[in-house]
C-alpha cells in the first residue's frame, strides 16, 4: 500500500514533461516581451525616404492611428505581405507609414548610394503596390535597435496620441489582421474619433 | 612546380590579412578591448535566438556590435551597455538571466533535488532492523553449527 505514491512519481514527472513538450509545440520563440509596448516613441529625427529634405519626428505620429511597418527591399516577408498591405489601406483606409532600412548599407562604410536605395524603392512599390503613406529612412538603424527591431518585417501599432500599443513580430496576413492587429487597430481609430468629439464637444461648451 | 609553390606561398601571406578586415573595430585601450569581447559573448542575438552576437551574422547582430562599440567608446560601463540592450530587448538578450519570480526555479530547481536526493539516502540508511533480530541470529548461528559438523 505504501509503495504507491513512489511508482507514481516517475509517472507524475513524465506527465509535467509532456505537459511542457507540448506546449513548446505551439510557443513562438521569436514572440520576446516587447519593452516598448504602451511607452511612447523613442525619440528620432529621421529624413523621408523620397524627399530628404523632409524630417519625421514622433510628433508627426500625433493625431492619426498608425501601422508602423518595418520593412525593406532585400526583405521576402516583406513583399509578400505588401500587396495585402495595398489592400487594406485602399480599401479600409489604414493608415500605414513605412520605416526603411537597408541591408547592404554598412553605416560605417557606407555602399550604396540614396539613389540607388530609391530606385530599389520605387521599383519593388511599382511591382508590388505601394501602401505607405510616407516612409522614413532609419539610415543609421538606431531608431530600429531603439524599438527593439529584430528584423524584417515587423509592425507596430501606434495610437493618436502616439503611444505604441501592439509590436507585431512577422507579417501581417488575413488571419494575422483579422484576430489580432485589425480588432486593436479599430478599437483605437474609434477611440480616437470619440476623443475628437469629446475635444469639440467640450470646446462647444467652454 | 615554382608557379604553383609562389601562388601557396601568396595564399598563406594573404590569409592573416583577410582575417584582419574582419577586426574592424578600434580600441582605446586592452581593457576596453576585453570588455567588448565579454559583451559580445554574453549578450544574445534577438534574431537568431541561440547564437551570442559575437557568433552571428544577422543584420541585427551586426548593429548591436557596432552600438556595444559606440557606447563603450562613449565610456559606458559593462553594465550600462547591459541595461542598455535589455532596455530595448528585455531580459531574453542577456545570457545571465536575472532572479524573478519566473526564473527562480532555474536556482531552487536543483537545491530542491540536492535536498530530496539526500532525504531519500537518509532514509534508506536508517532501516530499523526487526525485533526479533537475536531470535533469528542465534538461529542461524545454530545452523551454521549443524552445517560443520
Amino acid at each position: 500500500m505504501k509503495k504507491a505514491p513512489l511508482v507514481a512519481i516517475p509517472l507524475v514527472l513524465f506527465l509535467l514533461l509532456v505537459v511542457f513538450l507540448f506546449k513548446g509545440l505551439f510557443s513562438d520563440p521569436r514572440e520576446l516581451d516587447s519593452q516598448v509596448k504602451d511607452k511612447t516613441l523613442p525619440s528620432f529625427s529621421l529624413p523621408d525616404l523620397m524627399k530628404p529634405d523632409i524630417t519625421y519626428t514622433p510628433d508627426d505620429f500625433k493625431g492619426k492611428v498608425t501601422i508602423l511597418n518595418v520593412w525593406g527591399v532585400w526583405c521576402v516577408t516583406c513583399a509578400v505581405e505588401m500587396p495585402f498591405l495595398t489592400e487594406l489601406k485602399n480599401e479600409e483606409n489604414v493608415h500605414i507609414v513605412g520605416l526603411y532600412f537597408d541591408q547592404d548599407l554598412d553605416p560605417d562604410f557606407g555602399t550604396k548610394t540614396l539613389t540607388r536605395v530609391q530606385q530599389e524603392v520605387i521599383e519593388m512599390l511599382g511591382r508590388y503596390g505601394n501602401p505607405y503613406a510616407f516612409n522614413i529612412f532609419d539610415v543609421y538603424r538606431d531608431t530600429s535597435l531603439d524599438l527593439g527591431v529584430t528584423g524584417a518585417p515587423e509592425h507596430f501599432v501606434i495610437d493618436a496620441d502616439g503611444i505604441i500599443r501592439m509590436h507585431h513580430i512577422g507579417d501581417i496576413n488575413e488571419r494575422v489582421w483579422n484576430n489580432k492587429i485589425g480588432p486593436l487597430y479599430k478599437a483605437l481609430v474609434a477611440e480616437a474619433m470619440s476623443g475628437e468629439v469629446n475635444q469639440i464637444s467640450t470646446k462647444g461648451t467652454m | 612546380m615554382r608557379v604553383f609553390i609562389a601562388f601557396l606561398t601568396a595564399v598563406f601571406v594573404a590569409l592573416p590579412a583577410t582575417y584582419a578586415v574582419e577586426d574592424k573595430y578600434e580600441f582605446d585601450s586592452p581593457q576596453q578591448r576585453e570588455s567588448f569581447l565579454q559583451l559580445t559573448a554574453e549578450l544574445r542575438c534577438p534574431m537568431c535566438q541561440n547564437q551570442n552576437i559575437a557568433d552571428s551574422d544577422a543584420m541585427i547582430a551586426h548593429d548591436m556590435r557596432r552600438k556595444v562599440y559606440s557606447l563603450l567608446k562613449q565610456g559606458k560601463s559593462e553594465q550600462e551597455v547591459i541595461d542598455y540592450m535589455k532596455a530595448r530587448y528585455g531580459d531574453f538578450v542577456h545570457y545571465k538571466p536575472p532572479v524573478t519570480l519566473a526564473t527562480l526555479w532555474l536556482w531552487l530547481g536543483p537545491v530542491f533535488f540536492i535536498v530530496v536526493a539526500l532525504i531519500v539516502v537518509i532514509r534508506r540508511r536508517s532501516v530499523t532492523p526487526p525485533e526479533d533480530m537475536a531470535a533469528k541470529l542465534a538461529k542461524a548461528d545454530a545452523m551454521l553449527e549443524q552445517e560443520k559438523e
